[in-house]
């Protein structure tokens, strides 16, 4: 299949690096321009093949040119919108070729071509030759291909300009997938060796929680390395899109935790949060006595309205536990649409630090940003209600309708009791909370364990001694 | 083949890394020198300038991930890869990546696991890799030196400098990290005190692949802050060097 071209082709040369020392020339990269771009057309001539500026044999050994991959495909079920997902196969492609380098992708691709590869008469139209058949048999739909080989500057800055176009269109879309659009989520479960019951779910809509991954990235490394830590999650069945809890889901957490959890809601702090690592680049916790939630991310080091730092708290809800209240988040999922949806989103959030406020101000919808404390307007449970109070949060109204419905409670009660016989009431004693943990398990026997979460300690008296 | 030179701080690795980059270029072979020492001075030792590291590469990621900087389609893993390109510096000779420092806070083990898996995938692309690893046993409970074929391990007449080698010996045997070769270098020899220290490096239980004797012009070179690898080829230490690798590839 590849006869005529006079290097070899083969899966078996991705990964080949060409040193300074072995190459003969440098193709775009650091220190020149350079694009590849895949285009869905109506009219393609298949197997064309051409060569826009200097080929091999006229450039200078040592040299670095400028260069650009146009790749023309036509096909009765090829779609605009697979052009990124073919697009991305290039950079595999081209490693095929012995004696071709290529990294990365879209505007910052990099390639060389090896001094032995040339002595044995390569040029850049045996790439495209390669490449165009390669292209075929990998995606059976392309019925024509044509590649056009740019290494003329000018040639290569028009052919940028319309690539940017391109790449911009794309990310548009990118960025408006959403959980809905897809049908596998992904599972890393990178950190389980100091997590043992903790699998992380990356969804469109939720990175991974230390921040360094999203479903794009998982997408890659699944397939990269199937046996890998990253392995796909077919979406299911759907229990409840606005919590975000997903039959598939539950099982795969259930399986990996072995029987720990087995239930998650991927977009609450309530009810089932999802596991925590250790890694998370920040934790968004309950405030029960105001009903909101509050932020505090990695870089904080001050104290939060709970009175502990972050360190303290991520020491409580780390470990891959499941701690209702608490749930470890990266910053990215705070840009998401579906940011803790099921609880109100921005709108349940009164309080984060300044830092993260103002990285992600294009992201808080814009009636909200001025009403959100930070370390800076308020830091005591106290100073929180009143700044609340005093910008017209969103929560307040929340706590006034609760009290209203409290109140009705507390009124009926009172009736029934009234209605009994008189009883002496004594009046509670002064009670002062002196502790407060997400989770407490206290010792107990019978094979049975008791665990308190969100308990808040009250005593009457704390004595404190000398031992 | 992977050759890692370790042993504790200051008995010589990096005069011993370099020169063993030295002979192998020499030698007209694809050599690759990582420098996995924080505090080391490789590149220094082999007289070329250090623009970015693979901790350079590990942070700026971070950042631009943390920003929202990268689009969503671009690959992350690509991007590593290509950056990784841009922090390996190359000479006629030889190539070297300098690690650097080693993680902040925060999570890196995503991140961290793709950068061995690239490194891994640039390693393959060479006849000789020179680890110069950090002072030590961190390599070896990191688990960053277990695909080495040869460990060199350098002490001099100290005894803290003895104690090392033997424990990267022990720790090496406990944590089941077996190198197909695993050998002792002793520096820093003098004529006077050779039987005895020579006597000593036999209790550690790794056998002697080498000794390089006390040498004026390194200690003259190290004040200058001439490269070691600029050392003639006369040179006692060079010699003893290329001998220890024509031992190793026999």
């Amino acid at each position: 299949m590849f006869e005529d071209i006079p290097v070899d082709v083969s899966p078996m040369y991705e990964g080949e690096r060409i040193r300074a020392a072995n190459m003969f020339v440098e193709l775009a990269g650091p220190k020149s321009i350079g694009a590849e771009l895949v285009q869905v057309e109506e009219e393609v001539e298949d197997g064309k093949i051409e060569v826009i500026g200097p080929n091999l044999s006229e450039m200078k050994e040592g040299e670095t040119y400028p260069f650009g991959l146009l790749i023309e495909i036509k096909g009765e079920k090829l779609e605009k919108e697979l052009e990124g997902v073919i697009e991305r196969r290039t950079h595999e492609l081209c490693n095929y070729v012995k004696g071709f380098m290529h990294l990365n992708q879209r505007d910052q691709i990099w390639c060389r071509v090896s001094k032995e590869a040339v002595e044995s008469g390569f040029g850049l139209e045996h790439l495209g030759k390669a490449i165009s058949i390669l292209f075929k048999e990998e995606f059976p739909i392309i019925e024509a291909i044509s590649i056009k080989v740019l290494t003329d500057r000018e040639e290569v800055e028009t052919f940028l300009e319309n690539a940017f176009k391109q790449y911009e269109e794309r990310d548009a879309k990118a960025r408006e997938l959403s959980d809905e659009d897809v049908d596998v989520f992904y599972g890393c479960v990178m950190c389980q060796s100091f997590a043992p019951t903790h699998t992380c779910v990356v969804t469109p809509d939720r990175t991974a929680l230390c921040g360094a991954i999203n479903w794009f990235d998982c997408r890659a490394a699944a397939k990269m390395d199937p046996d890998g830590p990253i392995f796909e999650i077919e979406k299911g069945e759907v229990l409840d899109d606005i919590k975000g809890e997903y039959v598939n889901v539950n099982a795969v957490m259930a399986d990996k935790s072995q029987g720990t959890v087995d239930r998650v809601y991927l977009h609450s702090v309530f009810g089932y949060p999802h596991t925590s690592c250790g890694c998370f680049e920040a934790v968004a916790f309950y405030i029960p006595e105001l009903d909101g939630i509050g932020i505090v991310d990695r870089d904080y080091k001050g104290e939060t309205p709970l009175g502990i730092p972050f360190s303290a708290m991520a020491g409580q809800c780390s470990g891959g536990k499941q701690v209702e209240g608490f749930a470890g988040l990266s910053l990215e999922y705070m840009r998401s649409p579906k940011f803790l949806q099921a609880d109100g989103g921005y709108e349940r959030i009164i309080w984060l630090p300044k830092a993260i406020k103002d990285s992600l101000i294009d992201f808080i919808p814009e009636d909200l940003v001025d009403k959100i404390p930070t370390e800076e307007d308020a830091n005591s449970i106290k100073d929180i209600r009143r700044f609340l109070r005093e910008h017209d949060h969103p929560v307040i109204e929340r706590l006034k309708e609760s009290k209203k419905s409290v109140e009705k409670v507390e009124a009926e009660e009172l009736v029934e009791e009234t209605s009994s016989e008189m009883e002496f009431i004594p009046e509670e004693p002064q009670m002062a909370q002196v502790g407060y943990v997400p989770e407490l398990t206290v010792p107990s026997s019978g094979g049975m364990k008791i665990t308190f979460k969100n308990a808040k300690i009250y005593a009457e008296k704390v004595i404190i001694k000398k031992k | 083949m992977i050759i890692a030179v370790s042993g504790k701080g200051g008995t010589g690795k990096t005069l011993l890394s370099s020169l063993l980059i030295k002979e192998l270029s020499e030698k007209g072979k694809d050599v690759l020198a990582i420098d996995a020492d924080p505090d080391s001075n490789l590149p220094e030792a082999l007289g070329v300038e250090v623009i970015k590291t693979v901790g350079d590469v590990r942070e700026e990621l971070k950042i631009d991930t943390a920003q929202g900087n990268i689009p969503k389609e671009m690959n992350k893993w690509d991007i590593l890869d290509y950056k990784i390109m841009e922090a390996v510096i190359e000479t006629p000779g030889f190539d070297l990546l300098v690690m650097g420092r080693p993680e902040g806070s925060g999570c890196y083990c995503a991140v961290n696991n793709i950068l061995r898996k690239i490194i891994e995938t640039l390693s393959k692309n060479y006849d000789y890799i020179v680890i110069d690893t950090e002072a030590g046993l961190e390599h070896l409970s990191r688990r960053t030196t277990q695909n080495v074929d040869t460990m060199l391990v350098v002490t001099d007449k100290s005894k803290r400098g003895m104690l090392t080698a033997q424990r990267i010996s022990e720790l090496a045997k406990e944590l089941d990290i077996t190198f197909k070769d695993i050998f002792l270098v002793v520096n820093r020899i003098t004529p006077e005190n050779k039987d005895l220290i020579l006597k000593k490096a036999e209790d550690t239980g790794i056998e002697i692949i080498g000794t390089i004797h006390e040498d004026s012009q390194v200690a003259e070179y190290d004040i200058e802050g001439v490269p070691l690898i600029n050392l003639s080829n006369d040179s006692d230490s060079v010699k003893t060097v290329s001998n220890i690798v024509s031992q190793i590839l026999k």
